[in-house]
């Protein structure tokens, strides 16, 4: 599938990427792709069939991680890493601000979310959607699955995914983790129309990827009373062309969850 | 403009901030802290967010203006942006992604294994007063175990093997190129912080190293981080450690 939006079609676009749906860490250089305006050639990936373990796809990227982009002859990995080459890379509007301390904060709040909080809202998400969606499947089939992971702590993860083992203290801390984090986002975009800076940046892509569902995921600590910042913000992303041009790729219910952001008012739980 | 560096012994992350404010010729007025004995979080902006959540762990601190900037490597492109020639980053988008990713994998995968390693045999001491007032609790709970020696075989192994896939690494990088990304730049800085400690700690993972050891004396030998070390005030600032970032938790 070809997504061209400026260059015609019929045109085969000189980027091609990898990725699955647009969530977390695909659906980042898709986003910032769609938002400078740049073609590029869709391959999909189903990681709940571990399309990104199989040979062809190893034979893009050897790690076996998902998203991957390939301009001209040249394979780039790490989405956010990604992100950054796709901005300087093309033109189209910027993605990062001008003002260089702008710029530090940026970086600073993808790596928090990247390394800190993401993973934390990716065991929940795992252990309550990737887990029960291959669970079914035959035991040896997902076994040898498991045994093509090239990195052995993806092998792990989704070993404890498959079988449910996250322990106790670890979903505990995710837990901990994420109400930090929802804590701290509601803050910082109390300070400024966006997370970063006063421009719309690769921070509120990534931002966006993470926290686009959170009213349906975590009700009790994100809505429009305890929130209000945050919704606003996920509201004015979610408005944004690019976004609904994204989402509109997404093939599972998991991404489907972003309509709840159509919603004029998103009150807490009723008790 | 106003900044101050609230920096560490030349080491690790103080290393790559020092010689990067250093190669740039930033006016900073400099300002040394023990972040051995957790002095950073007494100071006045400590329980600024994005002070206080650095996932880098005990890390310099850059205040710009009244804001306090915190995580090394993007300290130092703040700095790379602000500063005087040369550049220490490629202009070239994909030598640019290249370094990014080369940062993130040393962020990710080889500080937390040297900090776990450095703190392992020069342990970091902070009285129960300064545990108290750090912000992060997942940050408060490695210094706990730090200070009561809790380091587990199973990740001190762990780290070694980190150790000696990041030199790997750099053997293979340099095969043929004196630096590992383009000239000179902050993936070099960054790379010698937190390795220079451990060839002392790990020394299997540098024997038969050629490339590296010439490269980690070359690193040495640029201007920037000689000035840089020569500000420590310990014989050794190598064997100086503090509490760094987490082992990945899962992933």
């Amino acid at each position: 599938m070809q997504h061209l939006q400026k260059e015609g079609v019929g045109l085969m676009a000189s980027v091609t990427l990898y990725h699955w749906e647009p969530n977390a860490n695909s659906g980042k250089p898709m986003l910032a792709l769609m938002e400078k305006g740049v073609a590029f050639n869709s391959r999909y990936l189903d990681l709940l069939n571990f399309d990104q373990h199989k040979p062809e796809y190893l034979a893009v990227n050897p790690q076996g991680t998902i998203p991957a982009m390939l301009h001209a002859d040249r394979v780039l990995t790490e989405s956010t890493a990604i992100m950054e080459y796709v901005d300087e890379a093309f033109p189209g509007p910027r993605l990062m601000p001008e003002d260089p301390r702008d710029r530090w904060r940026v970086r600073w709040w993808m790596k928090f979310m990247d390394q800190w909080l993401g993973p934390s809202f990716s065991m929940i998400g795992w252990s309550v959607f990737v887990g029960p969606s291959v669970r079914s499947r035959d035991p040896k089939e997902l076994e040898a699955a498991v045994e093509r992971i090239p990195l052995p702590e993806r092998r792990v993860a989704w070993r404890k995914a498959i079988t449910g083992q996250f322990s106790a203290e670890e979903m505990a801390e995710s837990r901990r983790r994420v109400a930090q984090g929802i804590r701290m986002l509601e803050h910082e975009l109390a300070q400024r129309p966006w997370l970063a800076s006063n421009h719309y940046s690769l921070a509120d892509i990534n931002g966006f990827n993470l926290a686009y569902a959170l009213p349906l995921s975590q009700p009790t600590l994100s809505n429009d009373e305890l929130t209000p910042n945050i919704l606003r913000w996920l509201r004015a992303i979610y408005a944004r062309p690019a976004t609904k041009a994204c989402w509109a790729l997404g093939r599972t219910s998991l991404v489907k969850r972003v309509t709840i952001l159509e919603q004029p008012h998103i009150g807490g739980p009723v008790a | 403009m106003s900044m101050t560096l609230y920096h560490g012994e030349p080491n690790g992350p103080s290393l790559t901030v020092l010689a990067t404010l250093i190669a740039k010729q930033v006016p900073a007025e400099l300002r040394y802290i023990d972040l051995a004995r957790g002095q950073r979080h007494t100071l006045p902006f400590a329980q600024q967010p994005l002070v206080a959540m650095s996932i880098e762990g005990e890390g310099p601190v850059l205040v710009v203006d009244g804001e306090a900037m915190s995580d090394s490597v993007f300290i130092a492109c703040y700095l790379d942006d602000v500063g005087q020639a040369p550049a220490l980053r490629p202009a070239e988008p994909y030598a640019r992604w290249e370094m990014m990713r080369w940062c993130r994998q040393m962020i990710e995968r080889t500080a937390p294994a040297a900090a776990y390693l450095g703190c392992h045999a020069h342990p970091p001491r902070a009285d129960a007063g300064i545990l108290e007032k750090i912000g992060s609790v997942d940050l408060r709970a490695r210094w706990q175990q730090s200070t009561a020696g809790q380091f587990s075989a199973e990740q001190l192994a762990d780290s070694r093997t980190k150790i000696g896939l990041a030199v790997e690494r750099i053997e293979e990088r340099l095969a043929d190129r004196e630096w590992l990304i383009g000239a000179f730049s902050i993936a070099d800085l960054e790379s010698f912080a937190w390795l220079a400690g451990m060839v002392s700690l790990v020394p299997e993972a540098f024997a038969a190293r050629g490339r590296t050891a010439a490269w980690l004396a070359r690193v040495r030998a640029t201007p920037a981080v000689a000035r840089a070390l020569a500000l420590a005030r310990s014989a050794d600032p190598a064997a100086s450690w503090s509490v760094g970032p987490e082992i990945n938790r899962w992933g």
